[in-house]
């Protein structure tokens, strides 16, 4: 859970967006870097593949300087989607403050969005986490497609949504909907923020 | 001058996130804040705050003078 850390004076918050392969995740974030005015912009890492996929995870830190008298980062991680890269999707999920759930619009990724959204669900019991109550928003990405192509965003609310979270449809490719969703799991995130356990 | 519209318009958003979330940390810090000004303020709640406590020094159950109006009248008490 992040803290707010009065001795150091800093906020440290970490948001991963999962979801499966190439449903737009690297994309969120790279819009996000986009946007960055040049005084702010850190390095984001990207492992990729010869095929642009990501190999291991893309991290974005977002330096948002000194708020109340905090130096605020936001960590943005992507996990890879492929389903062979699991030991790195669980590793990218410990110590998550909060999950942006990227899944893709198109109709026949469907099967493919409820693995990973299983899959979410498995690796966050095992980092002790409980998925239901976790800082969750889903993203339905690819809103952009012919309309033949994409499932309409009730019907994927009603099959991927079942806690009922915050869900925003986008076309990240345009940087349609990022931070609508970006910000919503900044404030489900900053909801949660909590002061250090004290001694004694 | 279109694109420098646009751009103007996608650093926006990040402005506008920045400023969303700022409110919020502002918010969140000032009700978590464990430091002596937010026990201070609970202190002004008392029964022995405000006007009362400037007339006379408060007096705890053990005949501890625990509260006085300042530290320099209580000094100059003492030299008297």
């Amino acid at each position: 859970m992040s803290v707010v850390n009065y001795g150091t004076r800093e906020i440290t918050c970490k948001i991963v967006y999962y979801g499966p392969g190439r449903s737009g995740k690297t994309t969120n974030l790279q819009h996000v870097y986009s946007q960055l005015p040049e005084e702010r912009k850190g390095k984001m890492v990207s492992l990729a593949t010869e095929t642009d996929r990501t190999l291991f995870f893309d991290f974005l830190p977002l330096d948002l300087g000194t708020i109340s008298g905090f130096a605020t980062r936001f960590q943005l991680y992507t996990v890879p989607g492929q389903v062979y890269y699991a030991a790195t999707r669980k590793l990218v999920l410990q110590g998550v403050d909060g999950v942006v759930f990227v899944a893709d619009s198109q109709s026949r990724q469907l099967a493919e969005n409820i693995e990973s959204l299983q899959d979410l669900h498995a690796n966050l019991a095992d980092e002790g986490f409980d998925p239901r109550t976790i800082p969750l928003v889903m993203q339905y990405n690819k809103r952009d497609l012919p309309a033949g192509e994409i499932s309409a965003v009730e019907d994927l609310d009603e099959t991927l949504n079942f806690r009922g979270v915050p869900h925003y449809g986008a076309a990240a490719i345009n940087g349609k909907g990022v931070f609508e969703t970006l910000r919503s799991i900044s404030s489900l995130v900053l909801s949660r923020l909590s002061a250090p356990a004290t001694k004694g | 001058m279109a694109r420098q519209a646009e751009e103007e318009e996608e650093g926006g958003e990040f402005a506008d996130f920045l400023a969303d979330v700022s409110k919020e940390i502002a918010q969140r810090v000032e009700s978590l804040d464990p430091t002596p000004k937010a026990a201070a303020e609970a202190r002004k709640k008392t029964p022995i705050a405000g006007e009362e406590r400037r007339k006379t020094p408060a007096v705890a159950e053990a005949g501890v003078i625990v509260e006085w109006p300042s530290i320099a009248d209580r000094l100059i008490e003492e030299i008297r």
